[in-house]
Parts: structure tokens; sequence; C-alpha cells
């Protein structure tokens, strides 16, 4: 018995250590961010000598983080809405109705789920230049809802499925049609669901730098991320102010996970015990 | 940071929660608009994927077999393949992939070390699981533009090793040692990712068990290995196939922050090289090739790790 408290000890010191080296990048980077050149050049560990937000501000309004996270905020906020809404329409019809074909469509879209981005990002490069979606705010918002709507669909299908038939029953009874059902029973039903995926997908759209890249590559539909790598050869020698950028582009983040950590796990962890 | 599920359910495979799928047809025949609606609600997300999911991928395979340049649109046929086995970059590439292969075990060892540890209640372990998951949150971008100041040749690491005792290491400018910083860093910002799908499967796992063996004596690391490892043969397949997943595709962001392929090409990796090839060379249709190769990889290795992990769960 004292063995195991002893062990559980020895373990608990590198995993405390490992809890500090997790979060210090982070700490170094604000601290770096309030720093003045100066006071980086001359010694770049020691506390920021006041709590300066000079380097942030600049970074906000004349390196164009501004313009970039707004261009952000609208992509993520139009994507998601749309792959919570046809995620959970073609969710519910996967979950709920039976037609001739439904299984073949269930698994078709279990397909495009294991198609990496990667090997399909030259052809939809092509796609989108031949349809003039190329460069404008609709192609990336389709480009994302193609790339995360799979995943959407299969969360929100096994999701419906565990909505007591009863419940779908005595709506039809009350004389819901099939719209009626999905939209008074299925959406309200399915809000902890919706909840989940939907900051899960606000996550990947909003940390997305590959897709962004490669649709929206011109300078002032630059999104937040492709911002960050492109302020790494600008400001080599103003680091501070690169540092104000990157915690420009985390903040967000950060504050979705202090007050989401719950929904975040159980997307992340759907599927993956015992079905 | 994309984690596909794996477990079957929908109209598949029902899960116990739905005991005989009942059509929803109360109305004798209905009217027209009430049979169309399925189809009606299911048509955007079809025409998506089916659009920009499927429809490339066909598309992307037959693009690898034509040219690029002036023999734009002409079937070349294994031309391209043959121009990417000849091209140390590639090469280069497919190594490192390898080198990723091989660290797999240790990228999944991390998480299930860690998180078992949690389980058993360590001292301090309730602020861990937060902890560890947070770099999961953040983007690669993110992550490696953190990483490109701390591994400076003057940043906090070096300065660490520096009271150590050790010289300082130009982590992110010898040929030798970026591409180990890179995925190193890559495995820094994701093990909180498996370590919270450890623990969901844990919260599946049955206690009593382990207090048995507990009571019978069994050491920390047999209990381990008899009691956690079989219970989450599960769980184990999947953080497996996961992380691979990450690791082949999720890594665009740090190298293209952090080192941008060098250096002397030394961190390449295939999605990398398909992004180059592309972006820059304007050679889509050899892209396209480097594409499908990276597919059938992904495809060999996951059908090939699916066949070892269902062996050795079969053995327990």
């Amino acid at each position: 018995m004292t063995g195991t408290r002893l062990t559980r000890w020895v373990v608990a010191i590198p995993m405390a250590l490992l809890a500090l080296a997790t979060v210090y990048p982070l700490v170094f980077t604000a601290n770096v961010a309030m720093k003045t050149r100066r006071e980086y050049v001359l010694d770049r560990f020691s506390p920021a000598g006041s709590l300066s937000f000079d380097n942030v501000v600049r970074a906000w309004t004349s390196v164009g983080m501004s313009r970039y996270f707004l261009n952000s905020v609208v992509v993520v906020t139009c994507s998601v809405a749309l792959l919570l809404l046809l995620g959970s329409m073609a969710g519910f019809v996967l979950a709920r109705l039976r037609f001739r074909g439904s299984s073949v469509l269930f698994l078709g879209v279990l397909a495009a789920l294991f198609i990496p981005f990667q090997v399909i990002m030259v052809p939809l490069a092509r796609i989108m230049a031949d349809t003039g979606l190329l460069d404008t705010y609709p192609g990336l918002v389709l480009a994302y809802v193609a790339q995360f709507l799979p995943f959407t669909i299969f969360l929100l299908t096994s999701y419906y499925s565990t909505v007591p038939a009863e419940i779908v029953d005595a709506a039809r009874i009350d004389g819901n049609s099939v719209y009626g059902v999905y939209w008074r029973i299925m959406l309200p039903i399915g809000t902890p669901a919706l909840l989940s995926v939907g900051v899960l997908n606000a996550l990947f759209c909003w940390n997305d730098v590959l897709i962004s890249l490669l649709v929206m590559p011109s300078a002032e539909h630059r999104t937040l991320m492709v911002g960050v790598t492109s302020l790494r050869g600008q400001y080599s020698d103003d680091i501070p102010t690169f540092a104000s950028g990157v915690l420009i582009a985390a903040v967000p983040v950060l504050l979705v996970y202090l007050f989401l950590q719950r929904q975040i796990a159980d997307g992340v962890t759907a599927g993956s015990t015992k079905g | 940071m994309t984690a596909p599920s794996l477990s079957p359910a929908g109209p598949a495979t029902t899960g116990p929660a739905r005991p005989v799928p009942r059509p929803m047809r109360r109305r004798r025949g209905g009217l027209r608009s009430e049979r169309l609606a399925p189809l009606v609600l299911l048509a955007p997300a079809v025409l998506v994927i089916v659009g920009l999911r499927l429809w490339p991928l066909v598309l992307g395979i037959n693009f690898s077999f034509t040219g690029d340049g002036d023999r734009d649109g002409q079937a070349v046929g294994f031309d391209n393949y043959l121009t990417l086995l000849g091209d140390p970059l590639f090469r280069t590439a497919l190594r490192n992939v390898g080198l990723l292969v091989l660290l797999l075990p240790v990228a999944v060892a991390v998480p299930g070390l860690l998180a078992t540890f949690i389980y058993l209640k360590v001292p301090g372990h309730r602020v861990h699981r937060g902890v560890y998951f947070f770099p999961a949150v953040l983007s690669p971008v993110i992550v490696g533009a953190i990483f490109t100041l701390l591994l400076a040749f003057d940043g906090p690491v070096n300065a660490l090793l520096g009271l150590a005792g050790l010289g300082p290491v130009d982590w992110l400018g010898d040929p030798d040692v970026a591409i180990f910083a890179v995925v190193g860093v890559h495995v820094w910002a994701t093990f909180g990712m498996g370590l919270v799908v450890f623990l969901a499967g844990f919260a599946t796992l049955d206690r009593s068990l382990l207090d048995a063996a507990e009571v019978d004596g069994a050491s920390l690391a047999q209990r381990i290995r008899h009691v956690v490892v079989p219970g989450l043969s599960r769980t184990i397949q999947f953080v497996f196939v996961t992380t691979m997943i990450g690791l082949l595709t999720s890594m665009f962001g740090l190298v293209y922050v952090m080192t941008s392929g060098g250096p002397e090409g030394s961190t390449y990796l295939p999605e990398y090289y398909v992004w180059i090839q592309q972006g820059q060379f304007g050679q889509p249709a050899l892209a396209s090739a480097a594409s499908t190769a990276l597919f059938l990889i992904m495809l060999v290795v996951g059908l090939a790790q699916v066949a070892v992990l269902r062996r050795s769960g079969r053995e327990d």
C-alpha cells in the first residue's frame, strides 16, 4: 500500500512539470507581447516592466489583424451556421426516416469522413476556380462546410438515433409534417449535440490555415491564421508585435475553451468507446 | 484537429437505444410533399459532399495520370509517380512519414499512460486533465509561432539546457534535428486529445476489476498490462487511428510556420509537398499524384494497424 502511494508521488512530480511545460509557452508569449522591443532584446525572460498593451494595439490597428480577425469571424460564423443546418437536416433523415437508398447514403457520408483534405485540395482549387468561387467568402465557407459536414452528420445521426421513437410518433399524431417534426422536435431536442458539434466546428474553422491559404489567397481576404503566418516574415525583428498578433489569434480560442471545455471533450470523444 | 469517429451508428447498425426503426408513415399514403421530405432535407448535404469531396477525389486520381505544363490534359500514365520517386524532396517526405509511423506508438503511449495515472487519482489529477488538453484546441499556426520563439537559438529552451550545463541546440536550423523538433511540438500540442479520449474510455471500465487486481497484489504495471489494456482495446484502437491521421494530415500549419520545409528540405511531409507543387511550382498534376500517394499510404497504414490491433485483441 505504501509502495503504491510512493509510486503515485514519483509519478505526480513529472506530471506537474509536464503541466507547467504545457502552460509556460503561452505565458512566455503573453509576457513577450507586453514588453517593449528594448526590454525584449535585453532580457526575454524577466516579467514585463509594466502591463502595456501598446504592442497588442499596434498589431490590432496598423498590422491589419483587425481586418483578418473580422474575416475569420464572418467566415466561421457562416460556416458553422450552415454546417449545423445541413448537418441536422441530414442527420435527422438518416437517423429517423427509412427510404430506398438511405443506408447507401449513410455509407457515402462515412466514406467521405475518411478523405483527408490534402488528397482533394488540388482538384478542389480547380473546381473553385472554374465556378468563380476562388478567393471569395462563399467559396471558403463552402470549402469548410464540405470539409466538416461528414463529421457533423455522423455525430448528429448518432445523437438523433437515441431520441425515443415515442416522442416522434406523438408529434406525428399531433399532426406535424416531417418538416414540423424536424423543426419543432428534433432541432430543440438536439441542442446539446448541436452545441458540441458547433463549438468543435468553430474551432476547426478558426484554427485552419491550409484550406484558407488555398481558397482565399489574396491579402485583403486573409483569415486570422493566415495573417499570423504572414506576421512572421514581416515582423521578424519586432518580436513583441509578432507575439501580440499570436495572442490576438489565441485569446478567442482560450475563452471558448475555458467556458465550453465539456462540449469540446464530448465532441472529441464521440465514438471512442464501445459503440 | 479533425476527430473522425469510428463507431458504427445510425441507420446501418442502430444503437441499443433504438429498438426498431419505426418509419414515420402514420398518415396513409401521405401528401406528395411528405414523401419527398426526406430527399429535400438530405439534398443540400448530399450535393455538398458529392460535389466538393467525392467528386474531387475522383478528379484528383484521374488528374494524377495527366501531365503538367506543355502536356496539360494529356494522359501520361505513371510518369508523375516516376517523377515523384525520383524527387529527393518527395523521398525525404516519405522518409519522414516512416519516422512518424515509428513514433506513433510513443504518441499513443504518452496520453495513455498519463490518462491511466489521472484515472488512478495521482495527486493533482483534477487539474491535469484540463491543463493537458488546452494546447489541443490551439491552431497549429499559433503553436508553431509560439515555438519559433521558444526554440530560437537564444530562446527559453536553450536557456534551460544552459542551466543544465548543456550546449545550445539549433532546433530549427539543423537538418538532423529540425524534423524531431517539429514532430515533438506536434506531440506536445496534441497529446491532450488522446488523453481525453482515453479518459472517456476509462469511464466505461469496470472499476471493481482494478480493485480486485489490487487486492490480489498486482503491481501497477501488471494492472495496466492485464486489466486496463484489454478493457480499453477499442479506445486504444481509436486513438491509434486518430493519432495517425493527425500525424499525417494536420502538421501542415506547424511545418509552414516553423520551418517552411527547411533546413535543406529536411522537414518536408507529403502534405507540404502537395501544397508547394500546387501553389509555388504550378504543377497540379504532380501534386495530385503526391496526394494520391498520401491517400494510399494512409489506407495501407490504417488497415495494417486495424489488422495488428485486432489480432492482439483476440489473444487477450
